[in-house]
């Protein structure tokens, strides 16, 4: 008695007709999300999703002109795994941004606007490279081009290695991808030297992206106990917004406009100004490389279960064709029988 | 702008293909009286052999154009409008024209095609023909995957719209004489959806590998953006329609009206939103 009610049950729950109600549901939900609204719930997707995974189930189980077509079948099953994986996709996925000053190391603790899904456990911490320097292609009206920033890695065997990495050619470590942005700078390195010599610390101001804020390179620092220092960077890169150039920190020379309780001084690198407690030396100009962070494990299952789908669905067009060819050129082409009324009649009435 | 007086030559060839197949299938407008007016006669066929070598003309200049521009900016046509415009003109009369050589059927169906493609011809006339700047997410092997799928996908579209309109003119009397030689609805209809299935794997494919692209350029693959959504929707839309024809039995007219649907929302997606939407392939900005 039970396997008929069962059977009944699946066959309503692997309706096409809802297939095609859940579709219309999924299409709404897709044209809320449009452009990524922060305040379209992720529910939109999911349920319509969902709904149509458990409609395909059902009708994997129990509709023969889905389950004994071997090619649909492979699409169905690999729409089915991409959802699967993409849900995979989110929770455990991580996004993030950082910037790392020219001759540092990349620290995890470093990293701002982290976004990541609650079953992330990426090895973020076993990710190590230092920053090296960069050159950003510019051509005419500032239009930038390809950035190819140096980084190193270690080999695993104690020494490092080079790797150049752009816009669209991540560093890749640990299943974690770091692509350059178009958010970089310069950085002052600045030395805080005691009343008698000695170098009490070493650090860099961070100075605002260039050249977007080309107009506004300035910061400030305030010691322990001292008042704010302003700073203030004249730079002199070469650009010019009428012709190409190359932005390379290597070749930019900058004067720092240091100003401490109105006192204004101007330092080239290699200089320092005295202020109460010590002085203040400017070591030398370096450049910071704002990096996007992006970890999600299923990247390649997902491209390869996306090909596996595509794959299938052509296999079921292909059996199509060869079951009844695309040249209706016989049938054709003023051939007596196909003279008015006398149409050969369809094998099906479907594709 | 070198490229230009190959532009206009290729566009007076596709003009005068189009003038020549509405010319050639018009000529059929005059009442059959016999069995023999049903056949194609040599006349149909010479016509249509001039029609396929001014296409094949108009596809070999657009080929010129877009070359000569590539040497002269040193990057393809894949960037503003006018340049995306001529690129969609040489690919769906390239893949137009072989189909209009290789299946016979489909000839007739120029009559649609043709003036619809003259849509983008105007267009690409009122453009202003300025160069573009490369952007530098866009050295990448797969936006070349990502843009010849698209292609197959569109051109595979505009022959099921070619077939879809072929089918609702005729609901006409005049038209109905035109189109006499040509098989019954149901064949045509079952052609034209034929047609949108391979146009689903190919809009699949565009899908994936914009993903890879996507990946390698803004570093994520989906997001949603308009171009994303709406590319999405028109996937979804495609893969509903024709489970709405297997589910239901869809009368032959919709069925021919959810294909321009289709048509319609790709032209759309292709030509309207990368250039109204700010957000759209942001690494153009
Ligand atoms: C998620 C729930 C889905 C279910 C339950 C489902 C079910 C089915 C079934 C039962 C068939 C066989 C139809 C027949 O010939 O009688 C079919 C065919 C097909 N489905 Fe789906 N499907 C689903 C989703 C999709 C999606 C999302 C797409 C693509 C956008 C799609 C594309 C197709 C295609 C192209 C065919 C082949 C039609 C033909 O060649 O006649 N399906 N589907």
């Amino acid at each position: 008695m039970r396997q008929p009610a069962v059977k009944s049950v699946l066959r309503r729950l692997a309706s096409t007709k809802l297939t095609l109600l859940w579709m219309v549901l999924l299409g709404v939900g897709a044209t809320l999300s449009y452009g990524n609204p922060v305040e379209t719930s992720i529910w939109v997707l999911i349920v319509p999703m969902l709904l149509l995974a458990i409609n395909l189930v059902a009708a994997i189980i129990s509709n023969p002109r889905i389950n004994r077509r071997g090619g649909l079948l492979v699409f169905h099953i690999g729409l089915l795994g991409i959802v699967v994986l993409a849900a995979i996709g989110r929770l455990t996925h991580m996004e993030a941004r950082v910037e790392i000053i020219s001759g540092n190391e990349f620290s995890h603790d470093h990293l701002i606007e982290v976004r990541a899904g609650p079953l992330h456990n990426g090895a973020i911490n076993e990710v190590r490279f230092v920053q090296g320097p960069y050159t950003v292609e510019y051509r005419a009206r500032m239009s930038r081009g390809r950035t190819y920033s140096q980084v190193a890695i270690p080999d695993g065997e104690g020494g490092w290695y080079e790797s150049v990495v752009g816009d669209d050619r991540p560093l890749v470590i640990e299943g974690y991808r770091f692509y350059t942005t178009f958010n970089k700078g310069f950085a002052p390195i600045m030395s805080w030297i005691g009343e008698e010599g000695n170098v009490i610390e070493t650090g860099a101001v961070h100075m605002p992206s260039y050249p977007l804020f080309d107009f506004k390179q300035s910061n400030s620092w305030t010691p322990k106990g001292g008042d704010e220092i302003k700073f203030w960077l004249q730079l002199e890169t070469g650009l010019n917004a009428e012709e190409a150039w190359v932005l390379d920190g290597r070749e930019a020379t900058g004067t720092l406009v240091v100003n401490v309780a109105g006192k204004r001084t101007e330092l080239l690198p290699g200089e320092s100004v005295k202020m109460a407690g010590g002085s203040l030396r400017y070591e030398q100009l370096t450049t910071w490389m704002g990096y996007k962070l992006y970890y999600d494990p299923t990247l390649q299952w997902m491209f390869l279960i996306s090909v596996i789908t595509v794959a299938g669905l052509g296999g079921h067009f292909w059996r199509k064709l060869s079951a009844e060819p695309l040249g209706l050129d016989d049938a054709l082409r003023g051939e007596k029988k196909l003279v008015k009324g006398s149409v050969p009649a369809p094998r099906s009435a479907s594709v | 702008m070198t490229e230009l007086p190959w532009l206009y030559a290729a566009l007076s060839a596709y003009a005068l293909a189009t003038i020549a197949s509405l010319v050639g299938v018009g000529r059929l407008g005059t009442p059959a009286t016999s069995p023999a007016d049903f056949a194609v006669s040599e006349d149909q066929r010479n016509n249509e052999r001039l029609v396929l070598a001014l296409m094949t003309a108009s596809v070999i200049l657009l080929v010129v154009t877009l070359t000569d521009r590539w040497l002269r900016i040193g990057h393809g046509p894949f960037v503003n409008l006018f340049e995306l415009l001529i690129s969609q003109l040489f690919s769906l009369g390239l893949v137009y024209a072989v189909a209009y050589w290789r299946i016979p059927v489909l000839r007739p169906t120029s009559v649609v095609v043709l003036p619809l493609m003259g849509v983008l011809a105007v267009w690409v006339l009122v453009l202003e023909p300025s160069d573009s700047v490369f952007p530098p997410t866009y050295h990448n092997p797969w936006l070349w995957a990502h843009v010849g799928f698209g292609k197959f996908f569109l051109a595979f579209s505009l022959i099921g719209t070619g077939l879809a309109g072929v089918i609702l003119l005729r609901s006409r009397a005049y038209f109905k004489n035109l189109f006499r030689h040509l098989p019954d609805n149901v064949i045509l209809d079952k052609l034209a959806w034929r047609f949108m299935l391979l146009a689903l794997v190919f809009d699949s494919l565009m899908l994936i590998a914009g993903g890879v692209w996507a990946q390698d350029a803004w570093g994520r693959y989906w997001a949603w953006d308009a171009l994303e959504t709406s590319s999405f929707l028109n996937w979804l839309l495609l893969g509903a329609s024709i489970h709405a024809r297997t589910t239901y039995n869809v009368p032959i007219r919709v069925g021919a009206l959810l294909i321009i649907g289709i048509f319609v929302f790709a032209f759309v997606t292709y030509f309207g939103t990368p250039f109204y939407s700010e957000a759209a392939h942001k690494g153009v900005i």
